[in-house]
């Protein structure tokens, strides 16, 4: 799969963004760049918050044990603007996650990158079954 | 909800591609003859929700000099060569290294934070700042050595506390609200309300309310510094003019002890208001810098972006920082063994 | 239900519980609430009846110790539900620690009214936004038809409407994290707030509020103050920005040993 920089300036220079993209949080010195992590579970909490939004996520080990594990995206405000609402993410959703673990070692990463089982980008590819995203709100 | 995700995607990609340029940005000075509606109280009408996010980066890119504007054909060029980036960003997935520091993200895409979803503005300007130059001028003497001893201070103590991290980071303020109001990478959103004898421009990010007087009181006295400084108006026309003193000397620009800023908002059409502004300080810069961009009608409208309150993030760096001393004083103790 | 801007101008409604005062009007023909705002009471500390008490940092002495105060109440009871009543005791006991407005988290409606701090209500044809001076909280009431909240926030979700002088906020989708002040009152997400903001005469508003949280209350219950105009010359909002001032709190636990 082709990689590309992302943002990256492109011949006339109209393209780099105004401002540096990650220029108010090193996610970096939060989570480890070196700690990839793949999770699969269930959501059991989708906290809307800013400046980043948190879903709370029972994973279950090979023993056959349920660890919590709290995964961090991006603001909900956008989100809300193309029509999504809180229970766009209900509990009981099953999630696939692809990002980097806490540098702390703790239960928490970053998800670069959230798929429902069929294989849909989180909020892309398609709502999560049981989610209530059309609520009549304008876009 | 994936038709709603995919056809805010392509109302955006059809903005960025029929969007014309603004035609201010030809000729500033010129007076528009379109007449902007009036509040009841008889004031020009700037109120709505906009958006100031753009393609056009701050200072000009190297190597085009002087060059101001790009003529329609560049312009076009580049309109397409963006659809088309970001038409295979979205199919290939947006592109950083896996294992390096740039990968360690959320992808925006999934938040409708990424540019393929956001409101851009396009326009034939080079840069937000004008002139020959479309640079921030170089640093004075005092304000290089300013910079030098508190850059020498803080080296090494990047991580210390909370009150070590920027601004930003601890939900305390936003470089880019300044003012002058420049774009954030997502939710560059804002507000203005007006009432008789004020101007108020909410900016998203954070939940920043900036009062701004039209009774021609004074500024406030010099002993209270602001991290958004003090604001003033007046019209002039059209035009609402700003005047900010007052700034501390960590925000907008770390550094600068005398910041004086001055905006002017002129609604130009239905859905557009011309943002321009001047910033100096005479002890930072060797002269003052202008710059204009166009702030756009946002479809949709300001959510609460409440950050201290669940800011986990900060706590979670100071705890990664905590976590990767003790490892590396474990390494250096392995090592001496 | 958004009644008929018409019926502002028929005869004084009889549930007015003041004299006939008739505020002046903004340009567009509504009563003008526009200025700086702060109440003069002791709400923060507690909604109820109470007397003077001992602070909660004993080198602070008498600038601050718990001051006494009248209660806001109406019937000077709040009517929490038993195992309510046992948690408000326990946040009560420690609300040093628990208290958000230590935290300088956002405050919420009602809270945000009657802080010790002022406010200002702006008022647009479209819309009225209120910026109050603590945490930079702000809230814009939407003055058209009704509209629903995507999630809860801190400030809520505030549709308004006239009846007669009296401007009607109906707030809801607050979250449960915050007070109603000092002593630890407190909600849940289930919260229900009316807001009856009415001129008084040209510097004080009445102000009433209607709480309603079937979680924790087994009824409605309601609090009313004056607000009063800050008239001073050039009175304005300053910037209150206090999350560095709670950093020590929240995060002073991971700092690096040895630094500060």
């Amino acid at each position: 799969m082709k990689r590309r920089q992302f943002a990256v300036a492109l011949g006339a220079g109209l393209l780099l963004p105004a401002l540096p993209v990650w220029a108010h949080h090193a996610f970096a010195a939060e989570f480890d760049q070196n700690k990839p992590i793949k999770l699969r579970g269930i959501v059991t909490k989708w906290e809307v918050t800013n400046p980043h939004s948190w879903i709370h996520m029972d994973v279950k080990g090979d023993d056959g044990h349920v660890v919590p594990w709290l995964v961090e995206g991006g603001s909900p405000n956008s989100l809300y603007r193309l029509g999504f609402t809180k229970d766009a993410l209900p509990a009981g959703t099953e999630i696939l996650l692809e990002g980097y673990r806490a540098k702390d070692g703790s239960n928490r990463a970053v998800g670069k990158n959230i798929t429902l089982p069929d294989g849909k980008r989180l909020f892309l590819g398609g709502s999560a079954p049981g989610a209530n995203g059309d609520d009549g709100a304008k876009k | 909800m994936r038709h709603l995700v995919e056809s805010a995607f392509t109302a955006t990609i059809l903005t960025l591609l029929f969007a014309p340029a603004s035609s201010f940005a030809q000729a500033p000075a010129t007076k528009k003859a379109w007449t902007p509606p009036r509040t009841p109280d008889g004031q020009p009408d700037l109120q709505g929700v906009w958006t100031n996010n753009t393609v056009t980066p701050l200072e000009r890119p190297k190597g085009l000099g002087a060059k101001e504007f790009y003529n329609e054909s560049e312009l076009a060029a580049a309109i397409e060569k963006e659809r088309k980036r970001l038409g295979q960003a979205e199919e290939e997935g947006r592109g950083t290294e896996p294992g390096t520091a740039a990968d360690v993200h959320y992808d925006f895409s999934q938040f409708g934070l990424d540019r393929a979803q956001a409101n851009l503005a396009w326009n034939r300007r080079t840069s937000i700042i004008v002139g020959p130059e479309g640079l921030i001028p170089p640093l004075t003497p005092e304000a290089l050595k300013r910079r030098a001893e508190r850059r020498a201070r803080v080296k090494g103590h990047e991580f210390d506390g909370a009150e070590s991290l920027s601004l930003s980071a601890r939900c305390i303020a936003r470089p880019n609200v300044g003012p002058p109001l420049l774009p954030a990478a997502y939710n560059s959103n804002l507000q203005i309300v007006q009432a008789a004898g004020y101007v108020v421009i909410e900016s998203e990010m954070i939940h920043d309310a900036r009062m701004i007087p039209t009774d021609g009181r004074p500024h406030l006295d010099k002993n209270i510094k602001q991290w958004m400084g003090d604001s003033v108006g007046h019209w002039e026309g059209n035009t609402l003019v700003v005047d900010t003193t007052n700034f501390t000397e960590l925000n907008p620009y770390v550094d600068a002890q005398n910041l004086h800023v001055v905006e002017r908002l002129t609604r130009v059409d239905a859905d557009t208001v011309l943002y321009q502004f001047t910033v100096e300080d005479p002890g930072m810069w060797t002269k003052p810098w202008s710059g204009e961009l166009a702030m756009t009608r946002l479809q949709g409208q300001i959510y609460e972006y409440a950050c201290h309150e669940a800011n986990y993030g900060l706590a979670n760096t100071l705890s990664g920082a905590r976590a990767t001393e003790a490892e590396a004083a474990k390494n250096a103790a392995a090592g001496r063994k | 239900m958004v009644l008929a801007g018409v019926l502002s101008m028929a005869a004084m409604p009889a549930w007015s519980q003041t004299s006939a005062y008739r505020a002046p009007r903004t340009a567009d023909g509504k009563p003008n609430l526009n200025g700086i705002w702060q109440a003069n009471n002791t709400a923060d500390w507690n909604l109820q009846g109470h007397a003077a008490g001992q602070g909660p940092v004993a080198e602070l002495g008498a600038v601050f110790a718990i001051p006494p105060g009248l209660s806001v109440v109406e019937g000077d009871e709040i009517p929490y539900l038993p195992a309510a009543a046992v948690k408000q005791k326990e946040n009560r006991a420690n609300w040093v620690k628990m208290d958000p407005e230590v935290k300088c988290f956002l405050p919420g409606v009602p809270r945000a009214t009657y802080l010790p701090y002022p406010f200002q209500i702006v008022q647009s044809r479209e819309n009225i936004m209120i910026a109050y001076e603590y945490a930079g909280a702000v809230r814009v009431i939407n003055m058209g038809a009704p509209t629903k909240a995507p999630a809860d926030s801190w400030m809520g979700w505030s549709n308004g409407h006239w009846e007669g002088e009296t401007l009607v906020v109906d707030v809801t989708s607050q979250n449960e994290d915050t007070w109603f002040d000092r002593a630890g009152d407190f909600h849940s997400d289930a919260l229900h707030v009316v807001e009856r903001y009415t001129p008084r005469n040209a510097d004080i508003l009445n102000y009433e509020a209607t709480i309603e949280d079937t979680k924790v209350f087994s009824r409605p219950w309601k609090i009313s103050m004056p607000l009063y105009r800050r008239v001073e010359k050039n009175a304005r909002l300053l910037e209150y920005k206090c999350p560095e001032f709670t950093e020590e709190i929240l995060y002073g636990h991971l700092r690096k040993k040895g630094s500060k």
